[in-house]
């Protein structure tokens, strides 16, 4: 196993690695219901194995010794696997929800993951943004990116708001608190003929870039793409772009007072954290996140509705969440991503989605309650490829 | 607005208040033995109701119902959903709290949160088939095709007085409901069982220490927290007349609200939340224009009022953490 995962800690397997994980994730959305399962369960029984024997440490490792490889042939696989989707609509469109998803749980993890702040409110938030967008296009004529900017704008408002309980409670009764603001949140809409009542607003406008549209079939170079796939590089460039911000702000000092006030809130204020401020922050820094998630949902359904934001919806973030890892970004993104998969392929037996999601949340609870790919030990020195303790020299048994 | 529009709604408003009021006091009863929240309560309700219309419906179409008095059919109803949600409380136990009892809190909150999710969605997609299935065999229904599976509102049987009026049928629920309150607070307080559990809410270790049976009594609080639970759901069903399989998070997170506003550790607080959020509903619903819309937001912001400016509940001791 140590010269495995030595080979591993080169160029090219790094390589490799990224190779084998996206045709993986290929093979995951392009195959009917039951081979998908069947690879699913088998690289999540894998990466556990992995796991066991300290694989899955070594890959990071290795990710981070060859940062510009790893991120070149990364960056190239992301701009090749739309592409390599070509004019499967479906594959396209589940990809896309997947990739939102991936998002929303991204802001989630702020509160939930980093700061031990259980929040039942992520759709609530994305409800925000998606809302947003459908009130600029439809009854305004605006485009999409003006109602995206009101959605950030209004979720750091929700944000303050939700955050403002958190200053003087926690534990079940701030779990109770955003249980009610996103029950409250869909009765509101659910009443106000203005938010389109319970019918939703259909006809949301469709995001443009310069003039091109994102939601349209193009025919380049002889193959007529998915209607989805310019969308799906936008909304690729938004997670590129925020999960880089999230991981930034995990190694920040903000991250690490996050992670203080999740051990203990009170050893943080002594140490001189301003608690408040933190707490205040992870909810604001979330919600954005979640409300851009909402408002790309907006953009990809062409329709908001109250069901669609419910406690349901909430409650499969969380379930992501947990089953990918908590505190973790790529896990996060792994969890959102099987997640994601799973739900839509049972599309057919729409009934059975809840159950599903109420059987793995007991499950991993159970059996691995720090998710598939588990929050790491933060190595500063070697990102920062700067070293704070000189590398030990190997020891000399004694007895020799 | 008259003062006999305000008599009218009383009864309505005390009985909703009785109903959350069950549900709260599950819910204390679990906080206190255990320091975890159960979520699941009010899903365990709801299977509760089901299980009573699942034996009425087997039961009559079996022809035993119609040879018993109204009485004893009632209580051998009630005793069925008590069995059956005493069990199931039994298995939250197993499946959701006890593996958690060394994790953070959050754990067993989420874990209950699913295993409430279960429990409604088996409710919805397996009873209508199966009870209407094993209906139709017991009268004998040569192809039992015709049964439609599904996710409908399920019906619930008049049970309560069914010839008498609202008015009547509401009072008799109070009646009962305050007779299951004496009996437990009797319990509570004069019974060496329910000391133990005022105990362990007060001092785990020490009750530990003193002689008490801790896991003997936890098993017990779940059994009794099932039983009440049970009778919350058929008082809700005979109230609504109609129950949903998703019915019961709506039901429990109001149950909790109403833990809350009381007072997380206190049953007399629990009375009286459940009380309050009764009223609230019912009045918002019954004097404000549109006031059904509205009701449920309002009972919202008034619990988010609440844990805002007095956590601790109406009747709870303020805590000060100490390091």
């Amino acid at each position: 196993m140590d010269g495995f995962k030595k080979s591993l800690d080169t160029a090219l397997g790094v390589i490799l690695c990224n190779i084998v994980i996206a045709v993986l994730v290929h093979l995951i959305i392009v195959m009917e219901f039951v081979p998908s399962m069947i690879i699913m369960v088998a690289v999540v029984g894998i990466i556990l194995v992995l796991d066991r024997f300290g694989v899955v440490n070594a890959m990071f490792d290795a990710f981070i010794h060859h940062k510009a490889v790893a991120i070149i042939s990364g960056v190239i696989l992301l701009i090749a696997s739309p592409i390599s989707l070509g004019s499967q609509n479906y594959a396209a469109h589940i990809t896309t929800t997947a990739i939102i998803y991936m998002i929303a749980c991204l802001g989630l993890n702020f509160q939930m993951g980093s700061t031990d702040m259980t929040n039942f409110a992520p759709a609530a938030f994305m409800g925000v943004g998606a809302y947003s967008v459908a009130l600029c296009t439809v009854k305004l004529g605006w485009s999409p990116w003006v109602g995206i900017l009101i959605g950030i704008l209004l979720s750091v408002l929700f944000g303050l708001v939700m955050g403002l309980p958190t200053l003087k409670t926690k534990g079940y009764y701030l779990s109770l608190v955003t249980m009610a603001m996103q029950l409250a949140f869909t009765q509101v809409i659910n009443i106000m003929p203005a938010l389109g009542g319970s019918n939703g607003i259909p006809g949301v406008g469709r995001f443009t870039l310069f003039g091109l549209e994102l939601y349209k079939r193009y025919t380049v170079a002889g193959i007529r793409f998915a209607p989805q796939i310019p969308y799906m590089f936008m909304c690729l460039a938004f997670l590129v772009g925020l999960t880089y911000v999230a991981m930034r702000v995990y190694y920040s000092k903000s991250g690490l007072s996050l992670n203080t006030i999740a051990q203990d809130d009170i050893a943080a204020n002594c140490m001189g954290i301003n608690v408040s401020r933190q707490k205040l922050f992870a909810f604001v820094i979330g919600g954005i996140f979640c409300s851009i998630a909402g408002s790309l949902f907006a953009g990809l359904d062409s329709y908001v509705g109250p069901e669609t934001y419910s406690f349901s919806k909430s409650l499969m973030l969380i379930c992501m969440l947990i089953l990918g890892g908590m505190d973790n970004s790529i896990g996060i993104i792994a969890g959102a991503f099987l997640l994601t998969i799973i739900s839509e392929k049972l599309r057919d037996v729409a009934d059975f989605q809840q159950l599903v999601y109420g059987l793995i949340l007991v499950i991993m609870l159970i059996v691995r309650p720090n998710g598939i790919i588990p929050k790491r030990v933060r190595n500063y020195c070697g990102i920062t490829k700067r070293s704070v303790v000189r590398p030990a020299e190997p020891q000399k048994n004694p007895a020799e | 607005m008259g003062l006999e529009r305000v008599v009218n709604l009383l009864p309505g408003a005390v009985m909703m208040g009785c109903t959350y009021t069950l549900v709260a006091i599950g819910y204390c009863l679990f906080f206190g033995v255990l320091d975890v929240v159960v979520f699941c309560c009010g899903d365990i309700a709801m299977f509760g109701a089901f299980g009573i219309v699942g034996a009425y419906t087997i039961l009559y179409s079996a022809g035993l119902i119609q040879a018993l008095p109204l009485v004893v059919m009632v209580l051998l109803l009630l005793l069925i959903a008590a069995i059956l949600c005493a069990a199931l409380g039994l298995v939250s136990y197993y499946v959701s709290i006890k593996p958690f009892e060394k994790s953070s809190t959050l754990m067993p909150l989420l874990s209950t949160i699913a295993l409430g999710t279960v429990i409604k969605e088996v409710l919805g997609l397996v009873f209508q088939p199966v009870v209407n299935g094993m209906a139709q065999a017991a009268i004998n229904v040569p192809d039992p095709k015709s049964v439609v599976g599904g996710r409908n509102p399920q019906g619930m049987p008049h049970l309560i007085a069914p010839t008498g009026t609202t008015m009547e049928r509401n009072l008799i629920i109070i009646a009962i409901m305050v007779v299951i309150l004496m009996a437990l607070f009797i319990f509570l307080n004069k019974t060496k069982m329910g000391l133990s559990m005022q105990a362990i809410s007060q001092n785990r270790e020490l009750a530990f220490m003193t002689g008490i049976d801790v896991k003997r009594i936890i098993l017990t609080t779940f059994l009794i927290g099932g039983v009440l639970l049970s009778v919350g759901g058929f008082v809700l069903g005979n109230y609504q007349s109609i129950i949903r399989f998703d019915g019961g998070t709506m039901y429990g997170i109001k149950g909790f609200s109403a833990a809350v506003v009381g007072g997380l550790k206190s049953t007399w607080g629990a009375v009286i939340g459940g009380m309050l959020l009764g009223f609230v509903e019912v009045f918002a619903a019954g004097l404000l224009n549109g006031g059904t819309q509205w009701q449920n937001i309002i009972a919202f912001l008034v619990i988010i009022v609440f844990i805002i400016f007095k956590p601790e509940g109406i009747i709870g001791e303020k805590t000060v953490e100490k390091v």
